[in-house]
């Protein structure tokens, strides 16, 4: 813990952490805003200020030899430790507690510090994160497990079954040096949703967009577990990712349909990529909506006649502040009446529960956990969304969860929940959308009977 | 790690009950597992989306994508789930041995 606080050890967060650490009124402003808590029932121990606490009482007393009378007293042993890091991984990360706080604490970054310090100094994380996430990444080129191989395979599938489906020929371009973007796909995309990495390919196709993918070790999926645990990690796939647009001599990186990818390559790698390695990163929604705004590509809103609501993934959205973007995307391919905004949206939306690598953990009992706390009050706010609409099957009506990690979480929810069979509710991405309205594309292409 | 036993096999499984060692897998095991998932009686339709996972599995090192295996076996999603209640992934895969699936899937 004590390297946390040198800059040599904590080049990515030192500053944060120590005016996190400093600066807490107690005022708990911050439970307010915390779905886990509230969901809960309001579980002290899951207030956003309790772990950051404990943490700072630690700090103060065992790493700056401060007074326990106006800091906190806490004996430091393995309980306390081992308690304090099962609560790091409690919270999504989703930082609605650092957005709300008068004096701009964060204490989701304290989470992720404590993650950090069970990774890199005790080997203590997910199972998930680590030897099946980040590792697999490293080592095979991907946390699927697929490797360059299979992922072209899987990708001529998709090509395949995209052009069958829309009628528009559709062919990935793989390694296109020179190309202007190199698109990042999350790689479970591939294997969960292939519709969204097709949809891609035709729009930016339709678009007249320059556009590749990259076969290199780790470049075929956009994901960096390391952002949820582990600078180390985070900092050995962000540099493929960029050493891979070098070598393919791209413009651009544009990160597709990933919310924590946004928060990797677009916000944190800046800490770590530097000269030539720090080649302009985009997010997808930005180029779509560019796309949109040209007019390059027609669409007919009538072919979306059903209610559509929007979430908002945290990275993109409360981190990066990229909110208008989509709605304009939304307007133009969704007739108005049909357009049901969540309450609260936009910056202050709520995380959909699976944030942080919830979504992918599942052992024990922890999806329990994850359908009745984490991610109640995402569900909540869909069926709000959806009021004064029929609650059956018959009516079908779209969550659009722009994220694979929040479409995975809101898959689970759906599922659990039975709110397709009981309201009709299915759920998908921001691209399979736009083509489904698209006028030189078979209708269709949304295929609500696939679950 | 806790045990699995099939007969006078005892191999290894995870908390969600996946072997792992999948290269042990035999299909006494496969009849086995099945069992856990609900499945008592395992017919031909069972075996070939099992046999299909296996051998995608040992070709490829990964299970195949949902979407491929509905083409390839023929069988529609839905008929999926009604072999396999607990879905392709967990329910299948398991049965034909394969590791729990990984990363944003």
């Amino acid at each position: 813990m004590r390297k946390l606080f040198t800059p040599e050890n904590n080049w990515t967060f030192l500053q944060p952490l120590l005016m996190s650490m400093e600066h807490c009124a107690r005022c708990h402003t911050c439970s307010e805003a915390c779905h886990v808590y509230e969901e809960s029932g309001r579980d002290p121990l899951y207030r956003p200020a309790y772990r950051s606490e404990i943490f700072r009482r630690i700090y103060h007393k065992y790493i700056i030899n401060g007074s326990t009378f106006s800091h906190g007293d806490v004996d430091l042993n393995w309980k306390t430790v081992s308690r304090l890091i099962e609560l790091a991984y409690r919270c999504n990360l989703c930082r609605r507690c650092a957005q709300t706080c008068p004096i701009g604490a964060d204490n989701a970054l304290l989470a992720r510090e404590i993650r950090k310090v069970a990774s890199q100094e005790m080997g203590i994380t997910s199972k998930e994160c680590h030897d099946d996430g980040s590792m697999l990444q490293l080592t095979v080129g991907s946390s699927t497990g697929m490797n360059a191989l299979v992922v072209k395979d899987n990708l001529e599938f998709i090509d395949e079954d995209t052009s069958e489906k829309t009628g528009i020929k559709v062919e990935t371009p793989w390694d296109k040096e020179g190309a202007d973007i190199l698109l990042l796909h999350n790689a479970g995309e591939i294997m969960a949703w292939p519709e969204n990495p097709g949809a891609f390919a035709v729009l930016l196709n339709a678009a007249g967009l320059s556009w590749t993918l990259s076969s290199d070790i780790a470049a075929y999926d956009g994901i960096n577990y390391g952002v949820w645990y582990d600078d180390v990690q985070f900092a050995r796939v962000a540099i493929l990712h960029a050493q891979a647009a070098k070598k393919l001599k791209v413009k651009k990186i544009v990160i597709g349909e990933c919310g924590h990818a946004h928060k990797a390559l677009t916000v944190i790698a800046d800490k770590v990529l530097t000269g030539d390695l720090n080649i302009p990163r985009e997010s997808a929604f930005t180029v779509l909506h560019e796309i949109v705004k040209s007019g390059r590509i027609k669409f007919d809103k009538s072919r979306n006649d059903f209610p559509v609501t929007l979430h908002d993934p945290c990275n993109v959205v409360r981190l990066m502040g990229i909110v208008r973007p989509q709605r304009e995307i939304i307007k133009a391919i969704v007739p108005e009446n049909r357009y049901h905004p969540m309450t609260p949206e936009g910056i202050h939306n709520y995380c959909c529960g699976g944030g942080s690598g919830f979504a992918i953990m599942s052992g024990h009992n922890f999806s329990d956990w994850r359908h009745h706390v984490a991610g109640r009050r995402k569900f909540r706010q869909i069926l709000e969304a959806f009021q004064g609409e029929p609650m059956d099957k018959d009516h079908p009506k779209y969550v659009c969860a722009p994220c694979s990690n929040c479409k995975g979480q809101i898959r689970d929810i759906i599922k659990y929940y039975e709110a397709w069979e009981k309201a009709g509710i299915h759920y998908g991405g921001l691209v399979e959308l736009m083509v489904n309205a698209m006028v030189d594309a078979k209708p269709g292409y949304i295929d609500w009977e696939w679950h | 790690m806790a045990m699995f036993k099939a007969g006078d096999i005892e191999l290894e499984i995870d908390e969600d009950g996946f072997i792992q060692e999948p290269d042990k897998w035999t299909e006494g095991i496969a009849t086995a597992l099945a069992v856990t998932e609900g499945v008592d009686d395992l017919t031909d339709r069972h075996w070939k989306l099992v046999r299909y996972l296996r051998e995608y599995y040992l070709k490829f090192g990964v299970a195949p994508m949902i979407r491929k295996l509905c083409k390839d076996t023929g069988f529609k999603l839905n008929e999926v789930y009604e072999m396999f209640p607990t879905g392709p992934a967990k329910g299948a895969c398991k049965v034909a041995g394969l590791p729990k699936p990984t990363g944003c899937v």
